[in-house]
């Protein structure tokens, strides 16, 4: 399934704040250090969990995901509902590390804000 | 793959922001200075902004421009007492250039960058600059970038590991109703040939992508996967009378993949992934 998430102008989108964050705070001009002035709290936004650090805890993980399949697959036969949940209930535990570190964050940043527009001169017609 | 020619119109990004140091003295902040001039990112001086746009910081001050030649720097002013950095702020950064991109080429900026004064941006940014945030943003004219990430379906990716592996399904075997302790071994070895399996995917998968929407966007940069699911994850830089075909493209993958990998796409956004990564470290 694609999901066309329309940004900027085109319409409104209340973006996962870790899409923001992957963006704003890695990529993008910055301003050379010696003519920047230094702002509170923003030393402390950095991008830790720049994954993917497979671990043995990666690994459990997975091989328990696996299992999980299996259980799935076997409990095929039971009324559909069941096996719903527990297929959704797999899938959230194995989300991955920055998807759960911000989910909470996500919350609060879903309020959408207010749209803010800017229209080029020359392009104007009055 | 792209090609390091793909990615023109940040090559000369990295430069930038080492060019003004020398300007230090003329503006550098005041002793006890409680404000600073916020900086989103720079626009053609022909750009017009609405009033009452809102910026980062609370209160949040207005957005605005400040000229210079023929470009022009969004900014806003930011109290630099207050700590910088909620939701709030990190997604009225992102909107404000967002909202740009589709009316007209924009240079973003990283989140949290902010000069002593107004004239520190006119001095100490857009004029030693110019010529090259000039070149940059004809570079960019009719372009958007277009994020496409993709995730991968776990117990489809799963199946298809286990099936093309058969040390893993012997594995998985073994290590099925038996006692978790007595199997730790057993089972960070199949984790670690999932892990590996996924490493392998992503990256072919990647190339699948790119090599489907090479003749369809203008640039192109593979981004650092950041979830373990992730099958690609790339930043297109797309131009505006070409955003229909990039969908079809899209959509088509998609519905190669379908029950596979998940794909999603963000944009029209800001070329934040092509206008270079800063190295001030």
């Amino acid at each position: 399934m694609t999901v066309m998430q329309s940004g900027g102008s085109r319409g409104p989108s209340p973006t996962g704040l870790a899409d923001v964050i992957e963006t704003i705070l890695d990529k993008g001009l910055v301003i050379d250090a010696y003519v920047r002035v230094s702002l509170v709290g923003i030393e402390v936004l950095t991008i830790d969990a720049r994954v993917v650090i497979a671990s043995v805890d990666t690994y459990l993980r997975f091989a328990e995901a696996v299992n999980r399949l299996d259980i799935s697959q076997e409990k095929q036969g039971l009324p559909g509902l069941v096996g719903e949940m527990q297929e959704s209930g797999a899938r959230h535990k194995t989300k991955g590390m920055l998807d759960g570190a911000t989910d909470k964050l996500r919350e609060f940043a879903n309020g959408e804000r207010e749209r803010q527009g800017a229209r080029r001169g020359r392009r104007e017609v009055d | 793959m792209a090609s390091e020619s793909d990615r023109a119109p940040a090559a000369a990004a990295g430069r930038w922001t080492d060019m003004s140091a020398s300007t230090r003295e003329k503006s550098g902040p005041d002793a006890g200075q409680q404000t600073g001039v916020y900086v989103y990112g720079i626009v053609p001086g022909d750009v017009q902004l609405h009033s009452g746009v809102r910026g980062v910081g609370d209160p949040p001050g207005e957005v605005r421009l400040m000229h210079s030649g023929n470009l022009a720097a969004l900014v806003s002013e930011v109290d630099i007492t207050n700590p910088l950095g909620t939701p709030e702020d990190l997604q009225a950064h992102q909107e404000i250039l967002d909202a740009v991109v589709s009316e007209a080429p924009v240079l973003p900026f990283r989140f949290g960058g902010a000069l002593a004064t107004e004239e520190a941006v006119v001095e100490d940014l857009l004029e030693p600059n110019h010529d090259e945030f000039a070149a940059a943003l004809r570079q960019l004219e009719g372009c958007a970038e277009y994020i496409v990430r993709g995730r991968y379906v776990e117990e489809a990716i799963l199946d298809e590991i286990l099936s093309g592996n058969s040390r893993a399904a012997r594995l998985r075997d073994r290590i099925r109703g038996a006692d978790p302790d007595a199997t730790r071994e057993l089972r960070i070895q199949l984790g670690e040939i999932v892990n590996n399996t996924v490493v392998d995917k992503r990256e072919k998968d990647t190339r699948s992508l790119l090599a489907e929407m090479k003749d369809h966007c203008a640039a192109s940069v593979p981004r650092t996967a950041t979830n373990e699911m992730d099958a690609a994850y790339v930043a297109f830089l797309i131009e505006d009378d070409k955003a229909g075909e990039f969908e079809r493209v899209i959509q088509d993958l998609s519905d190669r993949w379908q029950g596979r990998v998940e794909l999603t796409v963000r944009g029209p956004m800001a070329p934040y992934d092509f206008v270079g990564t800063l190295q001030d470290a």
